[in-house]
């Protein structure tokens, strides 16, 4: 039934974006000064929020670990956590080539890049440090602090557009710079990327639970020996 | 000119977007075999040993 589930949320989102896609590339007219090039901006905006989305849930799963221990919000809180790294290194890559194209150069020390970097270095150093104890509880607690130390980067590359003068674009989803047409087209994107990425949670939840098998039953396999 | 460099960095960024995420899924399947693999052997370990205990 879950795998069942698993496969239709992934088919549907992958459906919806093929049929976006018509949309953004056939129907939608150029951007005046920078010509095709703003398309990328249908990947690289839903790409940061689905990641935040993501690293959002393993914030509030994290909290739930250190409040009830449940071995269940932390596997949700890894699963989400290394989804939203790899949506959040599309949104890093995707605007580095934006920038090579608009600026002429691949990658700036801007507020906003940098606080996004930031973002990318700490959550993979919650993955990285994730394997390295052994200790269900430890590795669950330590990775529910490093968490919440990680989210705190969140907002800060949210606001940093608005806080400091960058040389990324300012904010036009607030502020209705983005005429309705391609504003509809942002969040379609949304929508599928966002069932994709779901559909990938659940997959990694999955392998999450084998793997806490394995080392169950290891444990049991040493205690036998 | 401008046009035709517009459209060649447009592919690389949806190229790169979606080679990172069908990597990942290649990596997802990949993690989710070699584990079913594990879990497999592990099974039959404790269940042999079990059984010669018996």
């Amino acid at each position: 039934m879950r795998e069942k589930f698993i496969y239709a949320l992934g088919s549907l989102g992958a459906l919806a974006l093929v049929a976006n896609m018509y949309n953004i590339f056939l129907v939608l007219p150029d951007e005046a000064n920078q010509g095709a090039i703003y398309r990328i901006i249908f990947f690289h905006v839903p790409a940061a929020i689905i990641a935040f989305t993501f690293f959002f849930v393993a914030l509030i799963c994290s909290v739930a670990f250190l409040a009830f221990k449940s071995s269940k919000a932390d596997a949700v809180a890894v699963a989400s956590t290394e989804v939203g790294v790899v949506f959040a290194i599309v949104n890093l890559v995707t605007g580095s080539i934006w920038g090579r194209n608009i600026w002429g150069i691949w990658w700036t020390w801007d507020y906003r890049i940098t606080s996004m970097f930031v973002c990318v270095l700490l959550y993979l150093g919650y993955l990285i440090m994730r394997p390295a104890i052994t200790d269900p509880t430890q590795r669950g607690t330590l990775s529910a602090v490093l968490s919440i130390f990680a989210f705190c980067d969140v907002p800060i590359v949210w606001f940093s557009i608005r806080w400091w003068r960058t040389q990324h674009p300012g904010p036009v989803l607030e502020t209705g710079g983005l005429p309705h047409a391609m504003a509809m087209a942002l969040l379609y994107n949304f929508i599928a990327l966002l069932m994709i990425g779901t559909a990938l949670v659940l997959v990694r939840l999955r392998s999450e639970h084998v793997q806490r098998e394995i080392e169950s039953l290891r444990r049991l396999a040493l205690v036998e020996a | 000119m401008i046009e035709a460099r517009n459209f060649m960095f447009l592919f690389y960024g949806l190229a790169a977007a979606w080679l990172i995420v069908i990597g990942y899924i290649f990596y997802l399947v990949r993690r989710d075999r070699k584990l079913s693999k594990e879990l497999g052997r592990l099974r039959n370990l404790i269940g042999d040993g079990e059984r010669t205990e018996k």
